[in-house]
């Protein structure tokens, strides 16, 4: 047989393009998932935010008009506002309360299984239902809360339905759903090495010394991930002040989040195009928000195999 | 490797991730584009969603509709199948959250229903932006006399720039509910007929003591359905619009009265009586708010409040109510007419059986099925014949206060709010207003120049 004859063989009918074909047709569910409802909704995304469009019909290309008017608009201002509040006093607060959480059902005491179940139960619950039961919670004449602020003699707020208390009455319902970041820590936290807390124990660390030199470094990759899947969640925060503000945005537009007030525009407003813009502008916000964390995680995020 | 596995044995392992692929596509492809599912609420027999089988046109009706009512929605299509053979309607129900993105979706991809029923103020901006089909080529034959059949509020509500887009369903009708032993331990022996002793009366009825809100004398911004719009009719401030047709409330007389009006009730606690509606709302699918609880002595409402509402959620209010035409400056009883509405979308498969069945859904030449279903649903009728029937009559000797609504329908000061391209942007803008005026950060005059500046200028395309 001549060399020559192997040499005919098609280049797709090699041994390694051939296992390339049947790898992509194994994951090409997810392929084609991905390019139907991620990848071509990204790219319609982008070209209709240079258009003003209904939804029906054909869009009409209007260049930079949408962007140009979102940065005139008063009320995306406020959202913009209004989101970043939510973002900068949530995040650090529910993650210091879901680290707590976990680092306390980590501890060797009687019921530790009943107590886990008991601070996870909450996140599972479905988030409208939740919303309506924190309505009656801080309801302010017969709420539960300003009943036992009653109790102390504190007047309390009127919550959700004040300017100046609904955001952090949001805040404060967004710890209701800390069970899954909870487990997560408390998962991170069983995998630290016995060893390193009785060598630091050796060495005449306290606790607080034992949790800033060995638990924090060595649980810090999981400290990232939580806190970018917060700030990302944050920053879209939707569904509880759509369900507890009647009208959405109110009392005076303080709780007028980013996508409360992109839904209002799209499916409201039938301003697609605008809000196409806003949902484009929403990405790039999350994007540089993940890259600046991700850049600077390097100087406290410790990973045990890294070279440095 | 792979040239030592024998041909018949490789041509298997690429069969399976070939049929994975094949039908992940296929799976996907059918998300996308296919045609949508009947819910589970469907009252379907029939084998396709639209077109015709053995002569039988078959049209869909998507509806936003849960719970009881729901359930008088089927009986309706059992009986129009069963009077109709020759077209078998299909009834679809999604939330009412996502029911106006679906119905643009399923024009946008060609596959729209044949009826659809809408909250009849967002049709202008469906039909400014054709997304509706005009009823016009329709009103001839036996349904020639159909808009003069309607109360003259009921055909506004359903035309835009004089073309009939939308044939009513079920009307509103509002008016002024008060609660009996609230009024009686106020020491007032009857209920108020002008705005100054409906203020009188209702400041006698709030109980906050040390501050903390327990009883609601009356609040114009309190309700899902209160602020500025709704009692436009009162002071002849709806349809305020300058000769270029555009919003303008800061230039209409009626306006202005009306949010001074509101603006007299800002010394009550707005949050906590906010807070009050939002958590009675949040019970019984919303049906419950502080009037039913008997929490509020007086709610400005709809006939459903009094005929739904109360007996299902709260029965010990039934005979506890009362109702008079709400008190205003026009000198007569009116109302603000809206309603549910059919509408035929863009690209229906069968409109002439959709204008068929829609027109029947109003009631026309179907007025004694229609007359036993509105009191099911506490509903205002489309026309005045139906309240003439047998049925609705009984209705209205069993529940006389029922009678203030009725008489409404036909009062020469009731009015219907033109529809515009920009109604939602106006909605929003008036619903501010109002909150504003309550919340002292808006003075009634920059109040309506704000909603003039908000609805005519859409913020983006």
């Amino acid at each position: 047989m001549q060399m020559t004859s192997r040499a005919a063989v098609p280049a797709f009918r090699s041994p390694g393009a051939r296992r390339l074909w049947l790898g992509l047709l194994f994951v090409s569910p997810w392929i084609i998932g991905f390019c139907g409802f991620y990848l071509y909704p990204f790219f319609a995304t982008l070209y209709y935010s240079f258009t003003s469009f209904t939804g029906i019909g054909n869009p009409t290309f209007t260049g930079l008009a949408n962007f140009d008017a979102l940065i005139h608009d008063d009320t995306f201002r406020t959202a913009l506002f209004n989101t970043f509040y939510y973002t900068v006093i949530e995040v650090p607060f529910s993650t210091v309360a879901a680290l707590g959480l976990a680092m306390l059902l980590n501890m060797n005491v009687r019921g530790q299984a009943f107590y886990r179940t008991l601070f996870y139960i909450p996140s599972i619950v479905p988030v409208v239902a939740s919303s309506l039961i924190f309505v009656w919670i801080f309801q302010p004449s017969f709420g539960i809360v300003n009943a036992l602020l009653a109790d102390v003699h504190v007047s309390g707020p009127a919550w959700f339905f004040s300017i100046t208390w609904s955001k952090p009455t949001f805040i404060l319902l967004g710890l209701w759903g800390m069970g899954q970041p909870m487990v997560i820590y408390l998962a991170a936290l069983q995998g630290v090495p016995k060893e390193m807390y009785e060598v630091a124990a050796l060495e005449g660390a306290g606790p607080w010394q034992r949790l800033r030199y060995v638990t924090i470094p060595m649980i810090s990759p999981i400290i990232l991930f939580n806190v970018i899947l917060s700030l990302v969640l944050s920053i879209q925060y939707f569904t509880q002040a759509q369900v507890i503000e009647t009208p959405p945005g109110s009392p005076g537009n303080s709780t007028m989040f980013y996508v409360t007030y992109y839904y209002q525009q799209a499916f409201q407003y039938l301003h697609l195009g605008y809000a196409s813009a806003m949902a484009f502008l929403l990405f790039i916000l999350v994007l540089i928000v993940t890259v600046v964390l991700l850049k600077t995680s390097s100087r406290w995020v410790y990973y045990e195999n890294e070279e440095r | 490797m792979t040239d030592n596995i024998p041909r018949r044995r490789r041509a298997r392992s690429w069969a399976a991730p070939s049929a994975l692929l094949a039908a992940s596509a296929v799976l996907t492809l059918a998300a996308c584009g296919g045609p949508a599912a009947p819910s589970a609420s469907s009252t379907s027999t029939s084998t396709g969603s639209t077109g015709s089988t053995s002569g039988v046109v078959n049209i869909t009706w998507q509806t936003m509709w849960s719970g009881n009512t729901l359930t008088l929605l089927n009986q309706m299509v059992t009986e129009f199948n069963q009077t109709h053979p020759d077209i078998h309607v299909t009834e679809s129900n999604i939330p009412s959250a996502t029911g106006d993105a679906k119905l643009l979706s399923e024009i946008a991809a060609g596959d729209p229903p044949d009826v659809f029923t809408e909250w009849n103020p967002v049709l202008g901006e469906y039909a400014a932006d054709g997304t509706i089909q005009s009823m016009s080529p329709y009103l001839t034959g036996t349904y020639a006399g159909l808009e003069k059949w309607e109360y003259p509020i009921a055909l506004q509500g359903g035309e835009y720039k004089g073309t009939l887009y939308a044939l009513p369903m079920s009307m509103n009708s509002w008016a002024l509910y008060y609660n009996k032993s609230m009024l009686k331990a106020a020491g007032i022996s009857s209920p108020p007929t002008t705005l100054a002793q409906l203020y009188a009366d209702q400041a006698k009825e709030w109980k906050t003591p040390g501050g903390k809100l327990e009883q609601i004398g009356f609040d114009p911004d309190a309700g899902d359905n209160a602020g500025f719009e709704y009692y436009g009719s009162f002071f002849g401030a709806v349809n305020c619009f300058n000769s270029a047709g555009k919003y303008s409330f800061e230039t209409c007389p009626g306006a202005a009265t009306e949010a001074n009006w509101l603006a007299q009730y800002d010394n009550y606690p707005l949050a906590d009586v906010e807070a009050m509606q939002a958590a009675y709302g949040a019970v019984a699918g919303g049906d419950d708010d502080p009037f039913v609880a008997g929490k509020m002595g007086f709610d400005m409402d709809g006939p459903w409040e009094g005929a739904q509402n109360i007996p299902v959620t709260n029965p010990s209010m039934n005979s506890n109510f009362g109702v008079v035409a709400f008190p205003g400056t026009v000198g007569k009883p009116s109302t603000f007419g809206q309603g549910n509405y059919n509408i035929i979308p863009k690209g229906a498969s069968n409109p002439q059986a959709a204008f068929t069945f829609a027109a029947w859904l109003a009631g026309y030449g179907n007025a004694t099925f229609t007359a036993q279903i509105d009191p099911k649903g506490g509903w205002m009728p489309a026309s005045p014949s139906i309240v003439q029937q047998p049925a609705y009559q009984a209705w209205l000797k069993a529940n006389p206060w029922l009678n203030v609504f009725v008489d409404q329908m036909s009062s020469p000061a009731s009015v219907a709010p033109s529809l515009t391209a920009t109604e939602s942007e106006f909605e929003t803008a008036e619903a501010t207003a109002t909150e504003d005026i309550a919340e002292h950060s808006k003075t009634p005059q920059q109040a309506l120049a704000y909603i003039d500046q908000q609805a005519n200028s859409a913020a983006g395309g």
